[in-house]
């Protein structure tokens, strides 16, 4: 874990097939340490909901919440095939 | 005895509800634990003439005191109401769900374990030997599926032997784990055994390293103030959460170890995803892959493009039937030089934006955006900024206001900043849709050249832009890795794409359409003479001009560069009115009068604009300030007029840097 903490900390971007490789383990003992490190604080996953709420006129004119992204910046319902992000807290 | 307290505890997802109602039937009710929100749901059931009492334990992750059910949890079994705890895990990720059981290991109660969801896991592949994962952890482990009722029988003859024999989790190997934890041995010493009731000291001294703050309480209660600091002190010492976790994946990896046979393929990546991925070919794919795309969206244009020339040719029958009823000329001007024209442009910019939504859109619907994302995740990196920056700068290639808004994801303050100063420099759809326009007019198939020529300059705009600001607002060591699971690649869902992109599209011409026809008029009206002297924009543009020339742009091509700074829209408003509106001077009337009978702006455009000229303001135009609703969105953001003010003036002056460069090597070329 520590070893995974460090690597994430070098500034690189990775995939989990990377780190997996790096650490000489499989993409399920990535996602498993990943999914703990998120639950004591140590990463979070990155949003996609770039939407700027109610204050972004094309959200303040639909007037929806903060956590439906808004139609003119980004692709109806999110990026939705981005995958999943983490980064080091 | 004739009654028997079982508590189910698992993750969510583990089987728990499946298994509780399949146990209880009707015989359950559900309500709140005392002074919580959290659901309570118990029930009962008879198995050989004795009655089992059912505590369906709330979800979670893990016993730490990170939720209300959490501790709800923990606390529970604790307290010695269950007779036996029956961990559920999911025996299609044994990996990562046995982590409850890892969790629960010193907690003094006895305990089954149920290998739920069996069946999936056998569909996977997957052989779990039981026996020898029993064997390793001293409890009844079962394979179980709560959805197949021929499990039951297994299940009931497994708790009856785990209550019986009061079956407890062997911690011996787990132990020898944390004793590896430097300080570990230090705290355990100063916690005697029995100090939490229901708690051993392994579990009190984990859950201390992990600053579990309920658990930090109950020991500070429970123990002079001396031992307290102590404690507090060497736990502080340690790695804390993050090596007690992994001595429990190390822990469960053991237990698993032998057990559990996998015929599942490895995850190896794509040829495509080799490439992308690559450190040496990753950015020559993904810009090829972006040139590509931004080329593609011609294809796609070339519909609304054509819509675009038809308008123009309502220009002669219209002027006839307005002459035939005797209207006024001014009126015919009206109509021809700011409606028709307008719309004319308007619908050839749709048509790129429809192209660049429709290519980025798939890109996206297949996978590739992602691959995108992260390659230039690392160039941020070397910027200074986080993997989150790449969020914005996508979107600003829709709309930058998004992109500077879209900025707010990212916490630190002066990343922010930076990010949306860099944001800035990605042209955003108004400005994909002029510059093709543009760029196809003066140069022909060299259109494609000049996007080529605009996305380098991007690059290294948004480069020198990073190393002009980021000094002044990141530090290296703000800059943390970025992890990212690639979505597979799949066919893309043309009928949710399609919705998407006209959406878009119509969203696009409202506003446009709103923009370009209010500019228009407005540069139409100040530059409209009557009688031919000229009106306000000639005596204002001919007085700036000897400095707007230095630029490479005429004074008309200056004042769009003025408006694309209101509205990237405005700027081929303001094109068409001051190049079709006639008669502010003699002069240009007269220089004009090659292209007089022309109905077509784009001749208008080739007799009075050079090709450099021209380059001169497509670069201008495209580096300028985005808009003024992305100013405001940026000091909405950065919270600094300072650093609006600055970035405003920067993006102005580097503009004409690119607009007199961009001029003089067209000189040199044409």
């Amino acid at each position: 874990m520590e070893k995974l903490l460090s690597l994430l900390k070098d500034g690189h971007a990775r995939t989990l097939e990377m780190l997996a490789y790096e650490l000489n383990t499989d993409v399920d003992d990535i996602k498993r340490k990943l999914e703990y490190l998120e639950m004591v604080g140590a990463v979070k996953k990155v949003s996609f909901n770039a939407c700027s709420g109610n204050k972004c006129s094309e959200c303040a004119l639909h007037s929806h919440s903060d956590t439906t992204p808004c139609k003119g910046c980004l692709p109806d319902g999110g990026f939705k095939n981005m995958g999943e992000m983490w980064e080091v807290i | 005895m004739n009654s028997a307290t079982i508590a189910l505890l698992g993750q969510p997802n583990s089987g728990k509800s499946t298994l509780f109602n399949a146990l209880t039937g009707l015989r359950q009710h559900v309500g709140n634990w005392p002074g919580k929100t959290v659901e309570k749901k118990e029930g009962s059931f008879f198995h050989k003439g004795k009655e089992y009492l059912v505590a369906d334990l709330p979800g979670s992750y893990s016993l730490s005191a990170n939720s209300d059910e959490e501790v709800i949890t923990r606390d529970f079994i604790a307290s010695g109401k269950a007779d036996v705890v029956c961990i559920l895990a999911d025996s299609s990720q044994l990996q990562r769900s046995l982590f409850m059981l890892a969790d629960y290991a010193g907690i003094d109660v006895p305990c089954f374990l149920l290998l739920n969801m069996a069946d999936v896991a056998k569909d996977q592949g997957k052989q779990i030997d039981a026996k020898a994962i029993s064997q390793k952890l001293g409890i009844p482990v079962i394979p179980f599926s709560a959805t197949d009722v021929k499990s039951y029988d297994g299940f009931y003859k497994t708790l009856e032997e785990a209550i019986k024999k009061g079956s407890k989790l062997d911690v011996d190997s787990l132990k020898k784990q944390y004793d590896g934890i430097k300080g570990y041995q230090e705290i355990l010493s100063l916690i005697p055994e029995n100090t939490v009731p229901g708690y051993s000291s392994m579990w009190l001294a984990v859950k201390l390293m992990e600053n579990d703050k309920v658990v930090c309480e109950k020991l500070k209660s429970a123990l002079d103030s001396e031992t307290y600091k102590k404690l507090i002190s060497a736990a502080k010492e340690t790695q804390g959460a993050v090596a007690t976790g992994g001595c429990k994946f190390a822990w469960i990896d053991d237990v698993l170890s032998g057990a559990v046979n996998s015929s599942g393929k490895k995850v190896s990546l794509s040829k495509l995803d080799k490439i992308y991925t690559s450190r040496i070919w990753g950015k020559p794919a993904v810009i090829l892959t972006v040139l590509l795309g931004l080329i593609g969206s011609f294809i796609p244009a070339i519909p609304l493009m054509i819509v675009g020339s038809l308008i123009l040719m309502l220009k002669v029958p219209v002027a006839s039937a307005l002459a035939a009823v005797g209207a006024p000329e001014v009126l015919t001007l009206v109509i021809n030089d700011i409606i028709i024209q307008s719309f004319s442009y308007i619908f050839k910019m749709l048509g790129f934006v429809f192209g660049v939504t429709l290519v980025f859109g798939l890109l996206e619907e297949v996978g590739v955006m992602a691959r995108i994302s992260y390659v230039f995740d690392n160039t941020m990196g070397k910027l200074g900024l986080q993997g989150k920056s790449v969020m914005p700068f996508l979107i600003s290639f829709g709309c930058t206001m998004g992109g500077a808004a879209g900025a707010r994801v990212i916490d630190n303050w002066g990343q922010k900043v930076l990010t949306i100063a860099l944001a800035w420099a990605v042209p955003c759809g108004a400005a994909w849709a002029t510059i093709p326009m543009l760029s196809t007019i003066f140069f022909g198939p060299g259109a494609v050249g000049v996007i080529v020529a605009i996305l380098l300059t991007m690059l290294v705009h948004m480069w020198i832009t990073a190393k002009v600001f980021g000094g002044h607002l990141v530090k290296k060591e703000d800059r943390y890795g970025m992890i990212m699971e690639l979505p597979p690649y799949h066919k893309p869902k043309w009928g949710a794409l399609f919705r998407y992109v006209f959406g878009r599209t119509k969203e696009t011409f409202f506003r446009v359409a709103k923009v370009v026809l209010l500019v228009c008029s407005i540069f139409w009206l100040l530059s409209y003479s009557p009688s031919g002297n000229g009106g306000i924009l000639y005596a204002i543009g001919v007085a700036i001009e000897p400095v707007t020339k230095i630029f490479g742009m005429p004074w008309q091509l200056f004042l769009s560069y003025i408006a694309s700074a209101v509205g990237k829209e405005g700027a081929i408003g303001v094109i068409s009115a001051l190049y079709n509106g006639g008669s502010y001077s003699a002069a240009f009337t007269e220089a004009m009068s090659g292209a007089a009978a022309a109905t077509n702006l784009n001749e208008i455009l080739l007799a009075n604009v050079s090709r450099p000229e021209a380059l001169a303001f497509i670069f201008a135009m495209t580096f300028n300030m985005p808009c003024v609703v992305a100013l405001a969105a940026t000091y909405q953001e950065t919270h600094s007029a300072k650093w609006t003010g600055l970035i405003v003036l920067y993006y102005t002056a580097i503009s004409l840097l690119l607009a007199f460069l961009a001029y003089h090597i067209g000189m040199l070329i044409w």
